[in-house]
């Protein structure tokens, strides 16, 4: 089964990302530089005073690992980070399914339904997450069902679709049909054109969204709070707990952690599939070449 | 091939299409009612009706605290010696708390504050505790009579109190001297203009008002609230922010005068790298006093391990423990001077039995006094 | 094209995909709303707990011009915040998607990254970096900046505190939209004479007007309903609808007035995106045909 190549757009006699298209953009080069540092500031912050041997956030000692040390002798933080991966890993995967499903549904559909699915779809993001948080919990409380990791996951769930979605449609309006008509008139059909052609196609975007969606769910306090059962609690929600009495340096930890294992995460998808042979990096996808 | 966007209709969504959209809103609205129900809220008032907590081990314990209030070690030395597992759960205020609790989750210890817990045992949420029945609390009650029968908790039938605290003013020394007024007033000091914090509390913010004006720290009544609001009105331009990360601020330099909780005190001098830069004054127009109990809820499964907890936390090497660790009082017998060493350059965080009686406490008020109150505190907090 | 007759058969295949996303955000999400809905005509007893009910008193206490005010500031910092964001993305996105060659994937990847350490403790490494006695304010007074200045608790600091939380958001569409682009565009535009600027403001911004409309969705309506940054870098000139709306349930407690004040936000939002609806609900209409 050959798989339909990323792009649907007919490419050019040449290739084109091989010549410069104009020179260096010495600007857009500069603003990109000066917001990477600006990214990457504060969590410079947050890894130095993780290895802060004082209590403090503000004032460094000597270096120090006594909070990684406090973070893996804690059961307790170390399972809420834990749940807080399954959680945003479950939650990912059930919103991109879900909000893939829904943006192709609003852009193709001819129902009368999408005017309204549109609004639904929007609606979320208008809402503040307290509100959400306070709604659900009423919600579940209404419909009996007790908090727990299964309505943690369908409240972390519901508000992702809408991110997902709002990033797909645009793709998915951009697609050029032509390719799977071309599919079809192959004697694919419909669904075969869609698993074939549609998806791959729209495989960055969905990459993007659930890359976004993970980030997301993993670092959403408020709605977690509310939805979440007795325990575990996720981590967002122990950090958020801690405003009263200081957020404790071990968080530092947690969050130094966190990036290391998200930059190991994404350093095996760029090489992986390179040490498989596979021209280019698995993270082309993303780009599309 | 320039690719040109196809002329767009000027369509627009039909009035059917609307119609339709709305009409399917309000059925599911419509829906809901049938959905609700009026009582599903958890808010009935329950009798106080279950039997005192027997003092036995029934289960792991489920915990429910401010994160980082007590020592962990202290917690798994109770999973070691009782051969039970502590599951953590953290709230980040009373209301938090108390939503929690109204969704149907079951906790078997808390922490409310004072006021919180009078509210909870007239809704008959909290299980009896019979001290008779616990080896270190008696002593509280007899070192601290005031916590035998409190306002907020008849015979302290429903609660343990756990940690105590004041409310004052901290105060940057190198910046403005070596004492300030020793009033409420100093928080309109000029010389902070632009460097001065206030709690982000209701309670605190309309009790600073209330105690300069001479007025019940409680009050809901529209013209007095007025009048605090008038006054707290002339602070807003001198404020910097209401924050409640009172420690972070001082600690930091953005602030040179903040309304400050005394527990939070030991914090800065831990942290600080000289901390006699820092001052810290209760005030003569009247010390907010509040304290936080132990309370065991009434949905809680296992209420018996929740009492042997309290017990075990009531140990004189644990309190030091909790006390050194979190930097609050607590109303034990033995202790006091373990607190007033930890606390030694800011005498007034000291939280001593004159001051349990004649301090202001944050009590409830009806519904009327409670919307007031809290349109006064959106007033003061929005301008 | 899409009305070809080719392109009309199995057309139930996208209704059908709409219908578990819509369903889904029905029951969860529009449930949980409703039920506030309901609360907003509520009342709260002496206890402080919230009961259903038939009164308009709530909205009648929105009749009082702080909430407009607080609103419209809280309007004015996500617009700033939206533009802000997609002035940066622009060149960032420009730069790394064709200009990035083979660190294009890596790049992207940086971008996303800090998002994997969690939002309050990377908001907390701003506080600490901005604070009077911090590196950042150290660094200006050297180089001669007056004593007086703050940067903590002025609005350009929840600005900017926004700006950070938020533009990932706009960064992901616009590249995921300008990787896309077919070069020829811009291209043909310096071909008939213009300028940098004017190619990009004729050609550029227009194709990728649909990756520009997604990150704007995204940025503004959760900035509007954040709180974090009013609270950690802003004063009492910065309040934030979130932050009020967040004191209606858990500072005070009347959750009958705080469901009113959000559906007063709601309402102001939906206003706001009315036109991005409009030009959807076309988009359904010309399908439809």
């Amino acid at each position: 089964m050959t798989l339909a190549p990323p792009s649907t757009r007919p490419r050019p006699a040449f290739s084109l990302r091989r010549r410069k298209v104009e020179r260096r953009p010495r600007t857009a080069i500069a603003v990109t530089a000066l917001f990477f540092v600006f990214l990457y500031l504060p969590i410079g912050v947050v890894t130095l005073f993780s290895f802060n041997s004082k209590k403090s956030l503000t004032d460094f000692g000597t270096p120090s690992l006594r909070w990684y040390k406090a973070f893996w002798d804690d059961p307790d933080l170390t399972g809420s980070v834990v749940t807080s991966l399954q959680v945003s890993t479950v939650a990912m995967i059930g919103s991109v399914v879900l909000g893939a499903a829904l943006a192709l549904g609003l852009v193709r559909a001819r129902s009368r339904f999408g005017s309204l699915a549109n609004l639904v779809m929007l609606v979320p993001l208008v809402t503040p997450e307290i509100v959400t948080g306070v709604g659900s919990l009423l919600l579940f409380r209404g419909l009996e069902l007790t908090p727990s990791m299964g309505t943690l996951l369908v409240a972390e769930t519901t508000f992702s679709i809408s991110y997902v979605t709002v990033i797909l449609r645009s793709r998915v309006s951009a697609l050029n049909p032509e390719v799977e008509e071309a599919a079809m008139d192959l004697g694919a059909s419909r669904l075969q054109a869609l698993r074939l052609v549609t998806l791959p196609a729209l495989f960055p975007a969905l990459l993007a969204s659930a890359m976004l969606v993970f980030a997301l769910v993993f670092d959403d306090f408020v709605l977690a709070y509310f939805t979440s059962g007795v325990s575990p609690q996720p981590i967002s929600v122990r950090i958020y707990s801690e405003i009263r009495f200081g957020i404790q340096p071990s968080i530092n930890a947690v969050g130094t952690l966190m990036l290391l294992g998200s930059i190991t995460l994404i350093a095996l998808a760029l090489a992986v599939p390179r040490l498989f042979g596979r021209k280019g990096s698995g993270l082309d996808l993303l780009s599309g070449g | 091939m320039l690719l040109t966007p196809p002329p767009r209709p000027s369509g627009r969504p039909t009035r059917r299409s609307v119609l339709r959209g709305a009409a399917g809103t309000l059925l599911g609205a419509a829906a809901l009612p049938a959905l609700s129900g009026c009582g599903y809220l958890n808010t009935e008032v329950t009798a106080d009706d279950l039997p005192p907590v027997t003092p036995e081990i029934d289960g792991d314990l489920v915990y429910f605290n401010w994160a980082d209030y007590v020592d962990p070690t202290v917690l798994s030395g109770f999973c070691s010696e009782y051969k039970v597992s502590i599951t953590q759960a953290n709230y980040d205020s009373m209301e938090s708390m108390a939503a929690k609790i109204a969704a149907g989750n079951k906790y078997d210890i808390i922490f409310p504050s004072a006021k919180w817990t009078q509210r909870m045992a007239q809704a008959g949420q909290l299980r009896r505790i019979d001290r008779s029945r616990m080896v270190n609390a008696p002593a509280i009650f007899k070192g601290y009579p005031y916590f035998a029968d409190p306002w907020y908790d008849a015979d302290s039938g429903h609660s343990i109190p756990f940690s105590m605290y004041k409310t004052g003013i901290a105060w940057r020394k190198d910046k403005l001297g070596p004492a300030l007024g020793g009033s409420w007033s100093d928080l309109w000091d000029r010389r902070a203009a632009g460097y001065t914090y206030l709690l982000d509390d209701e309670d605190e913010v309309l009790g600073v008002g209330a105690l300069r004006l001479g007025y019940d720290v409680n009050t809901g009544d529209q013209h007095r609230l007025a009048r605090i609001t008038d006054l707290l009105a002339t602070v807003r331009p001198l404020l910097r922010g209401f924050s409640s990360d009172d420690y972070t601020n001082i600690l930091d330099g953005n602030a040179w005068i903040q309304h400050m909780w005394s527990g939070d005190m030991a914090a800065v001098l831990s942290q600080a790298d000289d901390a006699s830069i820092y001052g810290f004054e209760t005030c003569r127009e009247g010390t907010p006093i509040n304290s936080d109990c132990y309370a065991i809820p009434r949905d809680a499964e296992h209420p018996g391990t929740a009492l042997l907890f309290i017990d075990y936390m009531l140990r004189p090497e644990n309190v030091r423990k909790n006390i050194a660790y979190i930097g609050y009082p607590m109303p034990v017998p033995g202790t006091e001077e373990d607190y007033r060493k930890l606390v030694a350059p800011f005498p007034d965080c000291v939280v001593t039995l004159d001051d349990l009686e004649h301090g202001y406490h944050f009590g409830n008020t009806t519904a009327a006094g409670n919307q007031a109150r809290d349109a006064a505190w959106t007033q003061v907090e929005a301008g | 094209m899409k009305d070809s007759p080719r392109a009309r058969r199995g057309t139930r295949l996208w209704s059908v995909l709409l219908l578990p996303g819509t369903i889904w955000m029905t029951v969860f999400f529009l449930g949980a709303l409703g039920i506030l809905l309901l609360l907003s005509f509520g009342t709260t007893d002496d206890l402080g707990n919230p009961h259903f009910g038939h009164t308009l008193g709530n909205f009648a206490a929105l009749l009082n011009p702080i909430y407009m005010q607080v609103i419209l500031r809280s309007l004015l910092y996500a617009a700033l915040t939206s533009v802000i964001c997609l002035a940066i993305a622009y060149p960032v996105a420009y730069a790394i998607a064709l200009h990035g060659g083979r660190f294009k994937n890596a790049l992207i990847a940086a971008v996303v990254i800090p998002f994997f350490a969690n939002y309050l403790v990377r908001m907390y490494g701003w506080v600490t970096l901005l604070s009077d006695g911090g590196p950042v304010l150290s660094l200006l007074h050297h180089l001669g900046v007056p004593q007086t200045f703050k940067l903590l608790s002025t609005p350009y600091a929840v600005i900017g505190g926004l700006v950070y939380g938020f533009v990932v958001f706009m960064v992901l569409p616009v590249y995921a939209a300008l990787e896309r682009l077919d070069v020829s565009l811009i291209e043909a535009g310096r071909d008939l004479g213009g300028g940098p600027l004017t190619t990009f403001w004729r050609v550029t911004l227009p194709a990728t007007r649909q990756g520009a409309t997604a990150g704007l969705l995204l940025v503004f309506l959760p900035a509007m309903g954040d709180f974090v940054s009013a609270q950690l870098l802003g004063g009492p000139q910065q309040l934030m609808i979130g932050s009020l709306i967040q004191d209606k349930f858990f500072g005070g407690q009347d959750w009958p007035l705080g469901s009113a004040l959000t559906m007063l936000l709601m309402l102001v939002l939906l206003a706001c995106t009315s036109v991005y609806l409009r030009q959807a609900t076309r988009e359904a209409r010309e399908a439809t045909r």
